[in-house]
């Protein structure tokens, strides 16, 4: 009896395997392989060619926490993060807000809102190049109308990194709109009805109804904008090439730099894995949160 | 059932008889011998790489070069580099000059040198200082194709406008900085722009006799350290300075586009002085509404014009390709260099005619005749002093060079100082040199 249970047992398990080979081998390849390689070569030097030819043990590491423009591109990435998540949010709750509102030719409206969701990064980075130009741009002449000092939007330290922001901010918020618009409309309209019985003010509703509502969204929407901020790299390329002095070489630009310009394998191995600690970080206190507020939810 | 299948065997037979031919074509194919030839042309000068070729395969039946695009410069070495050496690597592969370094030492090229003289190519007629910057000790690496050097383009008609005589020959900072400044006036607006961008400076830094790394450039044997660190080095920022000051230097930063946005920003009228490749001499002399002028690459008043460094691409050989092979792509590279090729590639590029009788053919000497301009890059060329300092330096971590210099020559445009900034730049590139000769073993 216990027998013929243990085969089943292990043939069940055999059919399991068989059944998540495909994705296995998938994920094998694309995923685990490389990053156990880029794992290993952030212990190399490696050669011009990027092939290892020496363990140097920790060597890359302590490489770039010495190096001034490694540290320049780690605090500016994360004032980059940290700004462009908080604004994509922001902004993008606003219009959702403005947009759930039922009225004539609010779809005008939610379609354009939405609308930057259909562009690419290059185009994107194209059209706001035209706007920064610092003798014909929107902007420039903006500040001239004005009578204001001109600015280098892509040439001053300070402004290239809050112009690369703004790019990076208008791009996410069709997404984070389309999102957080789905969520508002989702919210169930009879507690808005009861809530106009007991004559509570908009802000009350939007405090105690609306935001508590869209909260697990709201959090959804942080998580995937703040990993992709991460991740930027069109931008910084057509608009300002990382420059001026590192002040925009966000972590995946200097990677990509260090990568495949500069052939230094060794290093941007080393600068990946500590993109891939930070991210990690991040994926774990979102798991950690979600369970909790998950817990909290089912007692 | 029936039917359908009576369609298959028509379908079929139609088939067949479409791909019959064209195997026939393959079979007559296969006598000649194929040339990968991997290249990194775009747009107008794609069309005139793709008419050599045409031109080359229609001239003898031998041999057929099949072009490639492979992406810029910079994406096309990687994959160059990760095939180098088997079966899949281009019998022929251009790459941009700051990677010759590089190349010569990845141990999966063939040296031209060896095939000039297996097969007694002479190269006398071939531009001297062009030949300079691929010849390491003594030996030819690669073989020029497109080439070109930096000039100053200026707007002769906002000069006249605000009354300042046209740029002479060799014009000196001090000039270009007093027309920026009557231009300001005249305007008041900002007209030069000198690109933070570190193949500038180091063609202002050749134009003043100087290297930028030791033993003679990184050509006598590897370098070891930057030598930049002194007056001429100064003298470039200082430069800078003296227009980001008087607000009469307008900064296009450092992004990927920055150099086309400078290009257009000179064509619709925005600025009225810069300085480019002589290979944009096309686009400009097509898309200016104005008289341009064109002249030779600034220097510092008490200095002598020591000439400019070469840039632009080279054709190289891989290694381990069978002897037919070979030989077919050297013949393909001596049509190539020919003079009658060169000269219509110039006409169609902008880039030099690297053949010196190609300067003697009619197509040239009329588009010389009824194009004035396109005179000033040559002159300059053949004005230039060959030595170390215009031969270019010779190291494999060029790209990071060129950041450092970059964002010194940024930092000063933004108000930083020159000393420290130019010696930080410095020590930065020879802490750069260091980690490129230890990965590199030497």
């Amino acid at each position: 009896m216990t027998k013929t249970r243990s085969a089943q047992t292990s043939h069940q398990n055999l059919l399991a395997l068989l059944l998540l080979l495909p994705s296995l081998i998938i994920l094998g390849i694309f995923i685990f392989y490389p990053m156990i390689k880029t794992f290993y070569l952030s212990t190399q030097l490696t050669n011009l060619l990027g092939n290892p030819i020496k363990f140097i043990g920790l060597k890359n590491f302590v490489n770039l926490m010495q190096s001034d423009s490694f540290s320049t591109s780690f605090t500016i990435t994360l004032i980059f993060v940290l700004f462009s998540t908080i604004l994509t949010l922001f902004i993008s709750y606003i219009m959702a807000i403005v947009a759930s509102q039922k009225m004539k030719g609010i779809a005008i409206f939610r379609t354009m809102f939405s609308s930057t969701m259909g562009v690419s990064v290059t185009v994107a980075s194209i059209l706001w190049l035209f706007m920064f130009n610092p003798q014909i741009g929107l902007f420039s002449k903006i500040l001239t109308t004005l009578h204001l000092p001109q600015i280098n939007w892509l040439s001053d330290p300070t402004w290239s990194l809050i112009a690369i922001i703004g790019t990076t901010v208008w791009m996410n918020l069709g997404f984070a709109f389309l999102v957080l618009l789905g969520a508002i409309q989702a919210i169930p309209q009879d507690l808005y009805q009861v809530a106009d019985l007991d004559g509570a003010s908009w802000w009350l509703r939007l405090r105690k109804i609306t935001m508590p509502a869209t909260r697990s969204t709201i959090f959804f929407v942080t998580v995937v904008t703040l990993i992709n901020a991460f991740q930027t790299f069109g931008q910084v390329d057509i608009l300002t090439s990382g420059g001026p002095d590192y002040h925009t070489n966000l972590l995946v630009y200097a990677i990509y730099q260090d990568a495949f310009v500069n052939h230094s394998v060794g290093r941007a191995s080393a600068q990946s894995v500590i993109l891939t600690l930070i991210i990690m970080l991040f994926t774990i206190i979102q798991f950690y949160v979600k369970n909790k507020r998950e817990g909290r939810n089912a007692k | 059932m029936f039917r359908n299948t009576a369609k298959y065997v028509a379908l079929a037979t139609i088939g067949l008889g479409a791909v019959l031919p064209l195997t026939q074509v393959h079979a007559a194919d296969n006598q000649r011998q194929n040339i990968v030839f991997w290249h990194s042309m775009t747009g107008q000068n794609a069309q005139a790489i793709d008419r050599v070729v045409n031109d080359y395969n229609a001239s003898q039946t031998k041999y057929k070069v099949i072009p490639e695009f492979q992406g810029q410069y910079v994406e096309a070495l990687p994959k160059f580099l990760s095939v180098g050496g088997t079966s899949k690597a281009p019998d022929l592969f251009q790459s941009n000059e700051i990677s010759t370094k590089q190349l010569s030492t990845s141990g999966m090229i063939q040296p031209m040198q060896t095939l000039i003289k297996k097969y007694k190519f002479n190269t006398k007629n071939l531009r001297k200082n062009i030949l300079n910057y691929y010849t390491i000790n003594g030996k030819l690496y690669s073989m020029p194709f497109n080439s070109s050097a930096p000039v100053l383009y200026y707007n002769k008609d906002a000069f006249k406008d605000a009354g300042i005589d046209d740029l002479p020959t060799s014009p000196t900072y001090e000039q270009v900085t007093a027309a920026a400044k009557k231009l300001k006036e005249k305007s008041g607006r900002a007209k030069l722009s000198i690109l933070p961008y570190g193949w500038t400076f180091e063609e202002l830094l050749a134009n003043q006799n100087q290297t930028l790394v030791n033993h003679g450039n990184g050509r006598k044997k590897t370098a070891t350290k930057a030598t930049f660190d002194n007056k001429a080095g100064k003298n470039i920022l200082n430069w800078l300075k003296t227009n980001a000051d008087a607000g009469t230097l307008v900064d296009y930063g450092t992004g990927a586009n920055a150099g086309d946005t400078e290009l257009s920003a000179f064509t619709s009228s925005q600025i009225d002085m810069f300085m480019n490749s002589s290979a944009s001499l096309g686009n400009i002399k097509k898309n200016a509404k104005f008289n341009v002028g064109v002249t030779y690459l600034p220097r510092p008043q008490d200095v002598k014009a020591n000439g400019v460094v070469i840039g632009g691409a080279s054709i190289w050989l891989s290694k381990g390709k069978s002897t037919k092979a070979q030989k077919g792509s050297f013949d393909f590279l001596k049509f190539a260099t020919s003079a009658k090729e060169q000269a219509q590639w110039s006409i169609d590029t902008g880039y030099f005619a690297i053949n010196n009788k190609s300067y003697d053919t009619k197509i040239l000497k009329d588009a010389f005749k009824n194009t004035p301009i396109l005179a000033a890059p040559v002159e300059q060329l053949k004005a230039t002093t060959i030595n170390a300092a215009s031969a270019g330096a010779l190291i494999t971590s060029m790209p990071k060079e060129r950041v450092n210099t970059q964002n010194a020559m940024e930092n000063v445009i933004n108000g930083k100082n020159v000393d420290s900034e130019l010696s930080k730049a410095v020590k930065q590139t020879t802490a750069d040199i260091k980690d490129a000769n230890e990965q590199s073993g030497e």
